[in-house]
Order: C-alpha cells, then structure tokens, then sequence
C-alpha cells in the first residue's frame, strides 16, 4: 500500500501541493504585518512541511514536527505576540530590506545551481547483483526471532531506484537513540533542562525579588 | 518527484527564511524566521535520507543489516535532534525577548544594539 503510494504520481501531486502550501505560507510569514496572522500562517507552513516528512516516508519527524513545531513552537509563540501588546511597528522592514531581498534571491540561486548541478546518482549508484534485485524487488530481513517483514516491499524499475529508504523509520529510531546516539541523546536531555532553567532565571523580575 | 525537486523545496524555506531574519524589525518576526530556516535545513535532511539512503542500506557486503538500516536513518536522526534543540532555543529566546521588552519597552531589534543595562 505504501510502496504503491510512495512511487505513483498520486505522491508527487501531493509533494507539490504541500511545497506549495510552505512557500506561500512562509512567504506570509515574512511579509504580513500583522504579527498574529504571521504566527498563523507560521503553523501552516510547518503543516506543510510536516506533510512533506509524511511523503518522504518519514513518518515519525512527521510526527514530532506536529507535536513540537505546531503544537508547542506556534503556540508559545502566539502567547509571546499576545503578551508584548506594542506592535505598533511590528510590520515594518528594516531600510536594508533590498539588501536582504538580493541576499536571499541569490542564496536561493546558489542552491537551484548546486542542486541541479552535483551528480547525486553518484551516491547510490548500485552495482551488487542483490543489491539490483533488492531494488527491483522486495526487502525481506530476518531477524533473530525469524521475523521478516521489517521492510516495506515496494514495486519498481532499475531506472527509479534512486527514490526509496523503504525503511518502516518509526520502529528503527527508537533503537538508534540509545545505541549509536546514546551521548548526543544524553546530552540533548541536559541541554533541554538547562534551557529550560535559563529561560526561567532570565524572565524572572529582579525588581519584585528584591523588594 | 526526485533529490533536486526536494533541495529546492528546503533552499526556498531556508532562502525564505534569511530574508525575513534579515528585513524584519520585530525580534519575534526574526524568531519566526529563524524557524523557517531550521525547517528547510531538515526537508533538505530528510530529502537525502529518503533518496541516497539505498546505497548505505546495502552495506559493505550487499546484504541488508540492522547497521545498515540504522546508518540509512541518520537524517531522520538529525530532524529528531535538530527539532529537540530548536524547541530548546525558542523557550530561550522568547524569554530573552520577555526581559528585553521590559528593559526597554520596545521589541525592536535596532534597539538591541546597545548592550547598555
């Protein structure tokens, strides 16, 4: 079902309508002056870019950028737009703003050419005989409890190879967290807890403290 | 639906991104921003993930291992730590944002630019 999905052109037709939605969605970000409609069109764009994840068969940041970028990120910011109620000048663009507009233009320029422009096949290119019927064919793991359907079968030709980490992610990163990246995992929980105490300790009033 | 389509995806968010961090006056505008560029840095993570990750889940040998499959998600990965830290860093900034409004009575960035108080 998913490997139908992921290769049709139902899958491209719905990346394109998704990217469309970030774009302009971003676009209003930076553009609209009023910053509550700003913040509005902010948890569109992270739609969007969610449904982007969902496409590219990342089901589980899919997930998470619902969770913490639209559910966490948009709200606090919706409550810090609400609380600093002087948004007199909130619209208005700093006098380097052609400057920035060229900026912008010519990174997303660069970006197009590097794109377009590096060989990736060079990458993925497969020569192993298995690996080619793997690619034409289906992926069957057998783990040690003789299990052997951790990976999604999917239907396709040599040529359309490049697309497909096939991989179920959701049940594979998990694992990952608390082997390979047991320290970097160990270290976020400290860095989010002294976040966490930071932010508290620079809002607190030292004016009422005192007094 | 291919890599370059997905690159250009993330260089337009991250392109995006940095001209409203910037053209924008308001520091919560520029945070706004600064979100929309983490978003394209992770499309773009996540686009390699999907599209050269047949080649690492091969391995050494052609056949496909636990290793293998796990160094194919490496992206995925990145977007889990990427978005961890970025949850971290607006709560920081916010806060920062709180005490500098009620330092100066302004959220304009141009009145940042004296580290006076």
């Amino acid at each position: 079902m998913s490997g139908d999905f992921d290769s049709g052109p139902i899958a491209t037709l719905a990346f394109f309508l998704a990217s469309a939605l970030t774009i302009a969605s971003a676009i209003i970000v930076v553009t609209q002056r009023d910053l509550v409609r700003a913040v509005v069109a902010l948890a569109m764009s992270f739609v969007g870019v969610a449904a982007i994840y969902f496409i590219l068969n990342a089901e589980f940041i899919g997930v998470a950028q619902v969770l913490v970028y639209v559910g966490a990120i948009s709200i606090l910011i919706a409550f810090a737009v609400m609380f600093i109620g002087d948004l007199a000048n909130a619209g208005t663009l700093s006098q380097s703003r052609m400057l920035s507009a060229i900026a912008g233009v010519l990174l997303f320029a660069a970006i197009i050419f590097v794109a377009y422009n590096t060989d990736w096949t060079e990458i993925d290119e497969v020569t192993d005989p298995d690996a080619i019927a793997g690619l034409t064919g289906r992926y069957e793991l057998t783990d040690a409890s003789g299990n052997t359907d951790l990976i999604r079968s999917v239907d396709r030709n040599v040529e359309d190879s490049r697309g497909g980490a096939f991989v179920d992610s959701s049940s594979h990163i998990g694992p990952s967290l608390i082997s390979d990246f047991i320290l970097p995992f160990e270290t976020l929980g400290l860095l989010l807890i002294a976040a966490l105490i930071g932010a508290l300790l620079v809002i607190r009033n030292r004016q009422e403290d005192d007094a | 639906m291919t890599l370059e389509i997905v690159l250009v995806v993330a260089g337009a968010l991250f392109s995006i991104g940095l001209f409203g961090v910037l053209a924008r006056r308001n520091i919560i505008a520029v945070i706004m921003s600064l979100e929309l560029m983490f978003n394209g840095v992770l499309v773009a993570a996540i686009g390699f993930s999907r599209f050269t990750a047949p080649a690492a889940l091969m391995g050494a040998d052609g056949g496909i291992t636990e290793t293998a499959i796990r160094s194919a998600l490496t992206g995925h990965m990145l977007a889990v730590f990427v978005i961890s830290i970025a949850a971290a860093e607006t709560a920081l900034a916010l806060a920062l944002v709180f005490a500098f409004y009620r330092a100066k009575q302004s959220v304009e960035i141009t009145d940042a630019a004296d580290m006076k108080n």
